[in-house]
């Protein structure tokens, strides 16, 4: 009995060992199954420097200008979250 | 008249068959147009064998949706590997009820001497306990993924088998690190007696004595014993790594390595299953006095005389017959049968 019960305290610990292990190794689903080569950010994409924040919805389709791109913040939005920063 | 009716059926066989040669390859020669709005699944498949397409996303895989490798695959796990299982795992539960109702239990011939020697360490035995408490959880928990849903599902309902399936889920794959552990140490701890000698090769000839009724010699562990301790740990590598390699999606395989693992994972499992069925059945109803060994550690020295003569004798050679008979035994001596 003592053996078994011995048994039964080295499987709880090896077994969750194993948890944080395959935890460590593997990645949420939800970012497991997530592109990294076609997701964009339209607020990033329209966030240029200077430019007023919240961007309204009509701002972000309009069609930029040439000579704005110059301005175009390329550095992380503020709140942004870590997978969106992967991303891009 | 019969005559004329059997030419009569030859005649219309051989015409039907000449029309259905003559039909068939323009049927099949059939152009499909794969982006047709009313294309269907089948057409696609007959004609070009998979269904694949066009994706924006890196993971090119997911632009195959149907092969035929898939198919393949798929016929395995639904439909070959049940059969195999049912045959493997029934079969041998039939085997031995059939066995334990001709031979009977294998008794200790001399009865119990009431002086029981010490078999296993506590060690040996907790690798052992957590060894085989994970595979029966892991037995049960695996074949719910080939059996569940025709065994289960109809009896707790849909919602009920979802949540068990689960945590089955889950407690598959944690212990699959424990049950590692453990097939790892008994690999080391058990190697040294278990390679095979010509004992094992006369033990095998005479069938263990089960049949027969003699007993021929053997070490530490017999040939039966050693061929569970190789099944153990062959079988048992074979489903760690092919588990692994499933736990771990595309870490260094294909669609097609994973498809392979599956089918390695779920054919050696259930085998295993069914081979642990018959070591459990000799280790509990088959043989009186053998669970001792496993459950106190401790054996009956008539037992140890009676089915492993040679290792009585090393363990009185090393440690004296006087030391080995002081061990107490828990459970009394009984007359002679």
């Amino acid at each position: 009995m003592r053996a078994f019960l011995l048994a039964c305290l080295a499987i709880v610990i090896v077994g969750t060992g194993g948890y944080f292990f395959v935890n460590a190794m593997q990645q949420p689903s939800g970012v497991a199954f997530t592109t990294d080569g076609a997701r964009i950010d339209t607020n990033w994409a329209w966030r240029s420097t200077g430019t007023k924040e919240p961007i309204t919805p009509s701002e972000e389709c309009d069609v930029r200008k040439p000579w704005g791109w110059f301005f175009v913040d390329f550095g992380k939005p503020r709140g942004e979250s870590a997978v969106c920063r992967i991303s891009q | 008249m019969a005559m004329v009716y059997a030419r009569i059926r030859l005649v219309a066989t051989a015409i039907a068959l000449l029309v259905l040669a003559a039909v068939a390859p323009v049927a099949a020669q059939q152009p499909v147009n794969p982006t047709a709005d009313a294309v269907k699944e089948q057409q696609l498949l007959q004609q070009f064998k998979r269904i694949q397409g066009l994706g924006t996303i890196p993971d090119i895989k997911s632009y195959t949706i149907e092969q035929p490798q898939g198919r393949q695959w798929e016929h395995y796990h639904e439909a070959v590997l049940p059969w195999i299982g049912t045959i493997a795992m029934l079969g041998m539960i039939v085997l031995l009820l059939i066995f334990f109702l001709v031979r009977g239990m294998v008794r200790i011939k001399a009865g119990r001497s009431g002086v029981n020697i010490v078999r296993f360490t506590a060690l040996e035995r907790s690798v052992h306990w957590m060894t085989a408490t994970c595979f029966i959880l892991m037995a049960l928990t695996g074949l719910n993924i080939t059996f569940g849903k025709v065994a289960l599902l109809p009896l707790i309902g849909p919602s009920a088998f979802s949540k068990w399936s689960l945590a089955a889920k889950y407690a598959h794959n944690f212990l699959s690190f424990p049950f590692t552990l453990g097939v790892i140490l008994i690999f080391c701890m058990w190697l040294a007696g278990n390679i095979p000698n010509r004992v094992d090769v006369e033990w095998l000839k005479r069938g263990g004595g089960i049949v027969s009724g003699d007993d021929p010699p053997a070490y530490r562990f017999n040939g039966g014993q050693k061929g569970v301790y190789w099944i153990v740990v062959l079988g048992g590598t074979l489903v760690a790594v092919s588990g692994y390699v499933l736990m771990f999606p595309f870490y260094g395989t294909t669609i097609a390595g994973m498809q392979l693992a599956q089918m390695v994972h779920g054919t050696v499992a259930v085998l295993f299953v069914a081979a642990m069925i018959a070591h459990v059945y000799i280790g509990t109803i088959g043989m009186q006095g053998a669970f001792e060994a496993m459950g106190e550690g401790t054996v009956d020295l008539n037992w140890a005389k009676q089915h492993h003569r040679l290792w009585l004798e090393e363990e009185q050679a090393r440690v004296g017959p006087a030391e080995l008979e002081r061990q107490p035994s828990p459970t009394p001596a009984t007359p002679t049968a």
